[in-house]
Formats: C-alpha cells, sequence, structure tokens
C-alpha cells in the first residue's frame, strides 16, 4: 500500500514538474497584489505642488520616485533631456537661485529644453511618479490591446 | 489493480508531458494568427472600414493611397505594403539600392582575419542566418540576439567590441541579411522550452505596455495605429517590423555625414521607445531582446528582405 501511494506520489509531482504546472497567462510578469497599487494612490499634483509644499521638498520627492523609476528601466526622457538630468538642474538652480534651469541631454551636452525653475520642479516630480504609477497601470491594461485576446474590432 | 491505476496514471502524464513538449508555442502562435488576422482585416477595404479601423483619415487618402487585400508576405515591406505613394518611392531607390556597397564592405568584414587568426566564419560558418535571430539559447537560458552574437563573437577572439547600433556591426549583419535573402529563407524564430515562451512573454508584455511621457505603447502606433498618419507619415504595421535589417535610413543618412545611413534593429528600436518619451533600454539588455524575440516571432514565415531601406 506504501508502495503505491508513494509511486501516485512520484508521478503527480513528475507531472507537476514536467508540464511546468502553469499555463501561459502565469508565463509573463503580470504579477496581482498590494504592491501593485503602491504608487498608484500617491496624489501626483498634491506632492508635486511647489507653491504648497516648496521647492526643496518637491525635487527631493522627485528625486526619491525617480530612482526606483530609473531601476526598473520606466525613467522618462524628454526630447533628449532625462528626468534625472532635469532634476540635478533644478537641484542646481536651488543652489545658485536661478530662476530659470537648462537641464543637460542624455550624452552630457546642453540641451534645448528651457525651463522655469519651478514649472522644472513640478514635471520632474511628476515625471517620477507617473513613471511608476503608468506602470502598474499598465499591468491590468496591456492584454487589452492585443487583436486575438482583449483587443476587439 | 491499484497498482494497474498508478502504472496507467503515470503512463498519462507522460504521454501528456511528450505531448506538450512541442506545444510551448501555442500562445505565441494564438498571438501571431490573431495579429495576421487583425491586419488582413485592417487593410482588405479601408475605405469600406473606415469607421472601424481609420476614423481620422480623409477618404480621398484611403482611396487614393491605400492598396487594398494585403496579404502575407506583402507585410514584410512594412509602411509600403499599404502606402501607394510610399511603394512608389520604395521601388525607385530599391532600382538602385543604397545598401549593396554596404553587404560588400560586409562580406570582406566576414573574411578578415582577427589578430589570432581565426574569422567570423569560426563563429558562424553559415552565413544565411538572419532570419534565425534572435533565438532562445536553452542553455544559457537567455535570448541571443545577431548584435550580441557578433560582438561576442569579437571579444571571445580577443577583439574589441563594436558599436551596437552603427557601423561595422551593420556592415556584417547586412551580409549575412543579403545572403539569407538570396537563399530564399524565411524568418523562422522558435519557442521550445517553458523558460522561452516565458521570455517571449516578457516580450509581448513590454511592446503593449504603455510607457513613456506621452503614454504610449509600441501597439498604440504599430497595431492600433498602423495605417494612420502622424504628421505626414503613415504609421507602419508592426508585421514584419524585423525582417528588414539592418535598415538604410534618410533620417539616418541626413543627419550627420560621418553616418552612413545603415542601423541595427536595436537602434531603430532605442529611437522608437525614445519617441515615446522614455529610456530605452539598454541595447543588449534582456528587456530589449526579448522584446526583439518578440517582435521577431510575429514576423514567422515572412521573407527576410533585409537590408532594406527606409525614410
Amino acid at each position: 500500500m506504501k508502495k503505491i501511494l508513494k509511486l501516485s506520489l512520484v508521478s503527480v509531482a513528475a507531472f507537476a514538474l514536467l508540464t511546468g504546472c502553469t499555463t501561459h497567462k502565469e508565463l509573463g510578469t503580470t504579477s496581482t497584489g498590494a504592491e501593485n497599487n503602491k504608487y498608484s494612490k500617491i496624489d501626483v499634483e498634491k506632492v508635486c505642488n511647489v507653491k504648497t509644499n516648496g521647492i526643496e521638498k518637491v525635487i527631493a520627492s522627485a528625486k526619491q520616485y525617480n530612482v526606483i523609476a530609473k531601476k526598473k528601466g520606466l525613467e522618462f526622457r524628454r526630447l533628449t533631456v532625462n528626468n534625472t538630468d532635469l532634476i540635478i538642474s533644478v537641484e542646481e538652480a536651488i543652489k545658485t537661485k536661478a530662476k530659470m534651469v537648462n537641464p543637460k541631454t542624455f550624452k552630457g551636452k546642453k540641451s534645448k529644453t528651457k525651463l522655469e525653475t519651478n514649472f522644472a520642479a513640478h514635471r520632474a516630480c511628476k515625471f517620477a511618479i507617473r513613471a511608476l504609477q503608468q506602470a502598474e497601470e499598465g499591468k491590468t491594461s496591456w492584454r487589452l490591446a492585443i487583436p486575438g485576446d482583449g483587443y476587439k474590432y | 489493480m491499484l497498482f494497474n491505476i498508478v502504472k496507467a496514471t503515470t503512463l498519462a502524464a507522460l504521454v501528456a508531458t511528450a505531448s506538450m513538449a512541442g506545444d510551448f508555442n501555442k500562445q505565441a502562435e494564438k498571438d501571431r494568427e490573431g495579429i495576421v488576422k487583425y491586419f488582413e482585416a485592417k487593410f482588405s477595404d479601408p475605405v469600406k472600414d473606415k469607421n472601424t479601423f481609420f476614423p481620422y483619415s480623409t477618404d480621398d487618402e484611403l482611396k487614393n493611397n491605400f492598396i487594398k487585400n494585403i496579404k502575407g508576405d506583402e507585410f514584410s515591406k512594412g509602411g509600403y505594403a499599404f502606402s501607394k505613394n510610399g511603394r512608389v518611392s520604395y521601388d525607385e531607390i530599391k532600382e538602385f539600392p543604397p545598401t549593396e556597397e554596404f553587404v560588400e564592405k560586409g562580406e570582406e568584414l566576414y573574411n578578415k582575419a582577427f589578430a589570432n587568426g581565426k574569422s567570423f566564419k569560426n563563429c558562424f560558418p553559415e552565413t544565411t542566418i538572419a532570419g534565425s535571430y534572435p533565438f532562445f539559447d536553452e542553455k544559457a537560458k537567455k535570448v541571443v540576439s545577431l548584435t550580441q552574437a557578433v560582438n561576442e563573437c569579437l571579444t571571445s577572439n580577443g577583439e574589441k567590441k563594436w558599436n551596437e547600433k552603427k557601423g561595422k556591426i551593420t556592415h556584417l549583419q547586412a551580409y549575412f541579411a543579403q545572403e539569407t535573402a538570396d537563399a530564399e529563407k524565411r524568418v523562422d524564430i522558435k519557442i521550445e522550452s517553458k523558460e522561452a515562451a516565458a521570455a517571449y512573454e516578457r516580450g509581448k508584455e513590454y511592446y503593449f505596455t504603455q510607457r513613456g511621457y506621452l503614454n504610449l505603447s509600441c501597439a498604440t502606433c504599430h497595431i492600433q495605429g498602423a495605417g494612420q498618419r502622424v504628421r505626414n507619415e503613415s504609421l507602419s504595421q508592426g508585421l514584419g517590423h524585423t525582417s528588414h535589417f539592418p535598415v538604410y535610413r534618410l533620417k539616418w543618412a541626413a543627419g550627420n555625414a560621418a553616418n552612413d545611413g545603415l542601423g541595427t534593429l536595436e537602434r531603430r528600436m532605442a529611437g522608437c521607445i525614445k519617441d515615446a518619451g522614455q529610456v530605452p533600454p539598454k541595447t543588449s539588455s534582456e528587456t530589449m531582446k526579448e522584446l526583439l524575440y518578440f517582435m521577431s516571432y510575429l514576423s514567422n514565415g515572412l521573407p527576410v528582405d533585409g537590408p532594406d531601406i527606409r525614410k
């Protein structure tokens, strides 16, 4: 009897192992759970409001979230300027009390982007958080664009 | 009796496993067929299906600039598959293709000996390989792109890596592409394991996920948006996007006098992601290679027709 039980268990385990015990939906990187909504709850306009929070706090938030976005391969780039470089330009402007920023391109050259410092801080903060929120939203929306799957026409 | 049941269960499990072993591309095939079906429907009669597929296009444009009933191999021509005006220019340029000199340079590079006496022949004894990259290396459990394979060949022979986007690497790839096209080979990307299927799925998720400050996915422009205009350009369809690289782009050639205009597939992809407003993944990163793996699988069965030309 023990032998039979052992054999049954081995056969079931072997089947599960060999077939991967999975369906195609589990093959991707899609995940669910509380972690998925970690950034979506952030009120971007509130956190990135320079008037109410002060520019130092806003750029600190930008830096905090942009590091995560960069690590996840989600960092925004607008007209050759990475968000990291935009943040650096705002930090320098805070030190020098400059009213305008002119961030460097991702190649370290002078960019054509010239922005008012407070506006640049707001944008840098918004870009950093939105990159993370967008990725969370994408986890549930990407299949809706696949013809033959979620996309109907 | 019970022992017989166990034996039968074991046998059934083994049979099921064996039958599923060749089934790792089942989902990918379903995706590919769904996308082919979508594009065939989209480009069957744009005037008739205006409301479904081209709500913002003008009647004049749909009537006079769209080639109808596009099927199969035609999709490998990208936007020139459906654009009448584009096709005229394309056919004219193809009469004297600007890529010929690159193929010759590539052949020279292929035959040129490294400092250690070996050459690319030792790494790539077969030259008609353009349709089988990227492939999933079952030992390393990773996708291998042609760009990566060329550079690994160089470094393993004590040579320096080449630029992964332009220059010599594109010349060698042009030679491989031309050899493959001359042999009338077709794109043949395989998914033969659970890990390969997972890599494909990650590439697919990347392709269909909105990203960047413009909140666009690759599919926004090249699936749902294919055939629609962005300024004066018609967006090409996602089917056949990888079958003609390396590509000579007029934009690249005009951008810099030092640039010969030829670029790798990775260069084009990085440009596209950058246009969506995101920092693109590194050329030989897993993310980039898996994206190319997904896109190349979609082109399965299409003729390899590189090196080609694009605007």
